[in-house]
């Protein structure tokens, strides 16, 4: 059964490359968009064991939304406080920063919490620029923190999504 | 083929979330050129509008939707995410679009519940 699911995955991957050249007619034929998403296709794993019911409403323990943004603060600053921009660097950085802040969240140990976390490294130039972001989850749960960090030639903007698993 | 189709109610579908986040960034900014004043108006739209039609999906999913809008000038912009979750069933969706004045960048991050 899981190799059925495989290939109908991938028959869809396929089916998306092929389609991506293509652009609805309607759409203006000034503007362009790519789509992208992780490299590793589902795995779905068959020998999950079902779980008991834990009958348990609530979290027992929350984030603090302080705490996760002294995290943020500390990792931005140590890492790009003497830096300039430069293409390559900040590339391996972003990615390099989402791991440090990722691995420090989940030393807090905060059970049943799934964590996402997003780096943005940009150059100042007097560009004009906003970036925003709505979530559709259970409030009395779930949280977020961010810290925004900028130094001469680059800005950092780091964000910390908590969302509770019932 | 039971199991096939609970599967797909329950895990995160890249292709029908990048079509329905295409569809809201071309009603909001297609045809735009970069405006400051409007910026705003534009990210919460894009955002909003994503937002209401995952929703719409009525799957058993939490979303995080990020929106970038920033004005073409020849400077870099790196993104990267990093997520502590359960991969047989989350995923995330990104779609770059751009025109002559400005990119756009949105990011979906679908969570089950």
């Amino acid at each position: 059964m899981s190799d059925l699911v495989k290939d109908r995955a991938l028959k869809r991957e396929k089916k998306r490359l092929s389609d991506a050249g293509h652009r609805p007619k309607a759409w203006p034929k000034d503007s362009l968009s790519t789509v992208s998403n992780v490299e590793e296709p589902l795995h779905h794993d068959d020998t999950r064991l079902p779980t008991e019911n834990t009958y348990q409403l609530g979290p027992y323990k929350r984030h603090s939304v302080p705490v996760i943004t002294e995290i943020l603060k500390d990792v931005l600053t140590c890492y790009l406080q003497h830096e300039t921009y430069e293409a390559e660097w900040s590339r391996q950085m972003t990615k390099t920063l989402c791991e440090v802040i990722r691995a420090r969240v989940k030393e807090l140990m905060i059970p049943r919490y799934k964590t996402v976390v997003v780096v943005n490294i940009g150059q100042l130039s007097g560009q004009g620029m906003q970036i925003s972001s709505r979530c559709l989850w259970d409030a009395t749960n779930d949280t977020f923190a961010t810290y925004s960090f900028k130094n001469s030639s680059l800005f950092g903007l780091a964000i910390v999504y908590a969302v509770y698993v019932e | 083929m039971d199991e096939f189709q609970a599967d797909d109610e329950t895990t995160f579908v890249v292709e029908e979330v990048g079509k329905l986040i295409k569809e809201s960034v071309e009603a909001t900014i297609g045809g735009n050129a970069y405006q400051h004043n409007r910026v705003n108006q534009w990210t919460t739209n894009v955002v909003e509008q994503c937002l209401s039609q995952l929703s719409k999906l009525g799957k058993p999913f939490k979303y995080i939707v990020t929106c970038v809008i920033m004005q073409k000038n020849g400077a870099g912009l790196q993104t990267a995410n990093a997520c502590f979750w359960d991969n047989t069933t989350d995923g995330s969706c990104a779609v770059r679009w751009e025109n002559k004045s400005m990119y756009c960048i949105v990011t979906v991050f679908g969570l089950a519940i």
